[in-house]
């Protein structure tokens, strides 16, 4: 078994770079047999990456811990799902888990339909091939899967209970899925510019590609946003941690590289602003993996410390510099052919205010991410840069952005007229205004929340309106009924109106997020039959009981919930012992509804059953995560294979003998 | 009279003894979360005082018990800052203090965005003024109150029906 699985790392590393080699003399020398044999190599590789990670999937469920990793974060009495997610609790699983996406999706690209027969497509897998080679490397020489102790240890160290969670199976899944697919739309760039084709061809090629990335990490960084809800206890889903931010920057990269792009299609403009965003994007998830492996900054994530950072660091500066040569050597032609923009009040004027604000976010979440280590640079005193910095500083633009969102639908192309604001913003506006109004009679407090719910509001608004103007045109045009005609409408744009169900979802992740804020929170200590008040609930403890749960033994406490004199049943929350881990995990009670989550957490007790517990009310942060539910219906409406508008687009590049 | 006010003032004194004497602030009091809040907990936890909910944590309990001690001793939040700061400096506090050199953390996003902004806008300028030159003379065409929702709802509709002879 430990020769295969090595074997099948070795003979990887070996065939990745048989491949790049191959793919490049195929290249250079255009001849086809070498491109398939690179090709062939590419699929083998994926086979290879299946071997290693079926196995240690396969080791780590058998629990042999003869291997140091099984050793290292599992233990026998682990439930299965746990010892399979323990594949990427430390460096080297999380890394093969990321090398097996890798050679997954350079597959999918090099035996594309699509793509068949495309001169683009050996550079687009080498490029690919390049970044195998690296993570190969890594897990052959630097941090190694599959690495044999000298004896058979009788039990595990256990996998640390933080990780024992829900969120541990989907979490690095999602966030890997992103980052990896940004290698995709990269290399597709690159491919594209080394091969001196200009147009927009892979823009429309990645189309794709780039939503689902960007799915996954929206996916990602809100399931761990609900697991650090539910799991740590703090009552927050958000910390502002170097590796949120380092996986949030990406996300709002390309988030402006999917706008943007739009312009180029339409205009052939902005072809070097989105060749930079995606090359951006690529790097910061470089970045992001070299702050969660380096150590250089203080983070809960971080994995153990090692110099694996380091090597992150130098691919991303190579990969980052040859990025930007090749670009530059190629800039006198993507200066060529731009189209113009006839109005400061257009669709593409909004757009390219968005990417301002869009990546003003980006530079202000990297300067606050940095800015310790600036400090400690410049003038040799370290500071800690937490929430507070990034909520005050972060509010504003967010808040910016949102009301962007909410005017750039209605704007037309090319050119909007007073008439044409005046008609799609009159009624949004008029209700926006009452609800403001509403507001501050309801007495809502402070200007932030009246401003974000009154832009929220304007933003679902103006969206109803695009739905509502969308549908009367076309039934004028075809008479249909309401539904039918929304139904056309929208899976004749699904582009469009994917999107616009995104803006909806994330107009109510933020109806959820600024609600939070007003949250309510207690720590009291209580004998048993003692009530609390906190918001509208009463809440009674009625003491401690155990029970088992495996190897491990649960505390929790029996909490009798009651709102406005109505019984509600019971909260239980939890301490979970473990047979194999020094410190107990937090279990928090949460009862969710629309309007608030009730949210209580055991901190301690004594001998006489006195306990300590830290109640909080916040208000609709279920809000959050139906708005992530709405996204992600959104973009994959927006990406689904329907019948319209699915049109394969046309390479019209140089054309090669090589494909 | 004067023995009336003096009597008074003993009275007042005394009954005010009690706030500075005895603790008037607990775990809840507003004083002292937002005090709380401004400290970070150095146990690897990333959450500040008040939120540090790691099991095994050895400072957030004596960190909190002494920052009630001193708001009913009567400190002020900006002597228990000082007080804080000095002994194991500005990393402590969970953001960076609005002076000196910390005070570029807070304001270079903002003028990194304002820069960008100006610059984005004299761009979009310079490309109108562009399109204006190469059109010679904008007019309002009758094409421009054509709603353009309308109009890709029509083109849809004629690629539908090409597509059925094509």
């Amino acid at each position: 078994m430990n020769i295969i699985v090595n074997l099948s790392i070795y003979l990887a590393l070996i065939l990745s770079i048989y491949a790049f080699v191959a793919f490049v003399l195929g290249i250079r020398k255009q001849d086809q047999r070498l491109i398939d044999s690179a090709r062939g190599a590419t699929l083998s590789i994926f086979i290879l990456a299946s071997i290693s990670t079926l196995l240690l999937f396969y080791l780590l469920g058998t629990s042999q811990f003869q291997f140091q990793y099984v050793y290292q974060y599992t233990s026998s009495d682990l439930p299965l799902l746990y010892k399979l997610a323990a594949f990427w609790a430390g460096n080297a699983g999380s890394l093969l888990l990321w090398t097996f996406f890798l050679t997954m999706y350079a597959v999918m690209v090099a035996y594309s339909r699509k793509m068949r027969r495309n001169p683009m497509t050996p550079y687009i897998v080498a490029i690919m091939t390049l970044n195998m080679i690296f993570f190969y490397l890594i897990l052959a020489f630097v941090t190694k899967p599959f690495i044999l102790l000298d004896g058979v240890p009788v039990e595990g160290r256990g996998l640390n209970p933080m990780l024992q969670d829900p969120g541990m199976i989907l979490h690095p899944v999602t966030i890997y899925l992103g980052y990896v697919g940004l290698a995709v739309p990269f290399a597709f760039a690159i491919a594209s510019l080394i091969l001196k084709s200009m147009d927009s061809f892979w823009v429309k090629m990645t189309r794709r590609w780039t939503i689902l990335a960007w799915l996954f990490l929206t996916l990602g960084n809100v399931i761990g946003g609900y697991w650090a809800y539910t799991e740590l206890g703090w009552g927050g889903y958000w910390a502002w941690d170097p590796v949120e931010n380092a996986s949030f920057m990406p996300w709002l990269t390309v988030t402006a590289y999917l706008h943007s792009v739009m312009i180029q299609e339409r205009k052939n403009m902005l072809k070097v602003w989105n060749l930079s965003l995606i090359i951006l994007s690529y790097a910061l998830t470089l970045f992001g993996t070299f702050l969660v492996r380096s150590g250089v900054l203080t983070s809960v994530h971080a994995f153990s410390e090692s110099n694996l950072g380091a090597y992150f660091l130098i691919f991303m500066a190579f990969m980052v510099i040859f990025s930007m040569y090749i670009l530059m050597s190629r800039y006198h032609l993507l200066k060529k052919d731009t189209g113009q923009f006839e109005s400061f009040l257009s669709k593409e004027s909004s757009f390219l205010i968005n990417n301002l604000i869009l990546l003003g976010a980006t530079f202000a979440v990297f300067w606050g991410t940095v800015f310790p280590l600036v400090s400690e640079a410049v003038r040799g005193t370290k500071v800690t840069v937490g929430i507070p910095f990034f909520n005050t500083v972060m509010s504003p633009i967010l808040l910016a952005l949102l009301f962007l969102m909410a005017v750039c639908p209605l704007i037309a192309w090319q050119r909007s007229t007073v008439k044409n604001l005046r008609d799609n913003f009159l009624i949004p506006a008029i209700i926006s205004l009452v609800v403001a109004g509403l507001l501050v009679v309801m007495g809502v407090q402070g200007a932030y929340p009246i401003i974000g719910w009154t832009i929220v509001t304007f933003m679902i608004l103006t969206h109803i309106v695009e739905f509502v103007r969308g549908t009367a045109a076309r039934r004028k045009v075809t008479k249909e009924s309401v539904p039918v005609a929304l139904y056309n409408l929208m899976i004749r744009g699904r582009r469009r109106y994917g999107g616009y169900i995104v803006h909806i979802g994330i107009a109510l992740m933020a109806f959820g997020i600024i609600g939070a804020n007003f949250d309510e929170e207690k720590l009291l200590t209580m004998r048993v039959g003692e009530s609390m008040e906190i918001g509208d609930y009463t809440i009674t403890y009625e003491g401690l009981a155990q029970r088992s749960e495996g190897v491990n033994d649960i505390v929790f406490a029996n909490m009798k919930i009651e709102k406005n004199g109505r019984n509600l049943g019971y909260m239980q929350p939890e301490r979970m012992f473990y047979l194999n881990w020094e410190e107990p995990s937090t279990n928090v009670a949460v009862r969710s509804t629309l309007s608030e989550d009730l949210y209580i957490v055991l901190s301690a007790w004594e001998q006489d059953q006195r306990a300590t517990f830290k109640f909080k009310v916040n208000p609709l942060v279920k809000w959050i995560w139906i708005g992530t539910w709405v996204v992600t219906i959104g973009a994959i409406f927006a990406i689904w294979n329907g019948r319209y508008g699915n049109i394969v687009p046309r390479y019209a590049g140089p054309r090669r003998k090589v494909y | 009279m004067i023995k009336r006010i003096i009597a008074l003032l003993m009275v007042m004194t005394f009954a005010a003894l009690p706030v500075f004497a005895t603790g008037t602030y607990d775990f809840n009091s507003p004083e002292f979360r937002q005090s709380a809040q401004q400290y970070m907990c150095l146990c690897g936890c990333g959450q500040d005082h008040l939120e540090c909910n790691m099991d095994g944590c050895g400072l957030n309990d004596s960190f909190k018990t002494e920052i009630l001690e001193k708001l009913n001793d009567g400190w002020t939040q900006d002597e228990i800052k000082d007080f804080y700061v000095g002994m194991y400096g500005e990393v402590i506090l969970t953001a960076p203090e609005k002076s000196g050199f910390s005070l570029t953390a807070w304001i270079t996003p903002f003028a990194v965005l304002g820069v960008a902004g100006v610059g984005v806008v004299l761009l979009i300028r310079k490309w109108v003024n562009n399109a204006q030159l190469i059109l010679e003379e904008v007019t309002v065409d009758s094409n421009d109150d054509v709603d353009e929702t309308e109009d890709e709802v029509l083109r849809s509709i004629i690629d539908k029906e090409r597509k059925k002879y094509y």
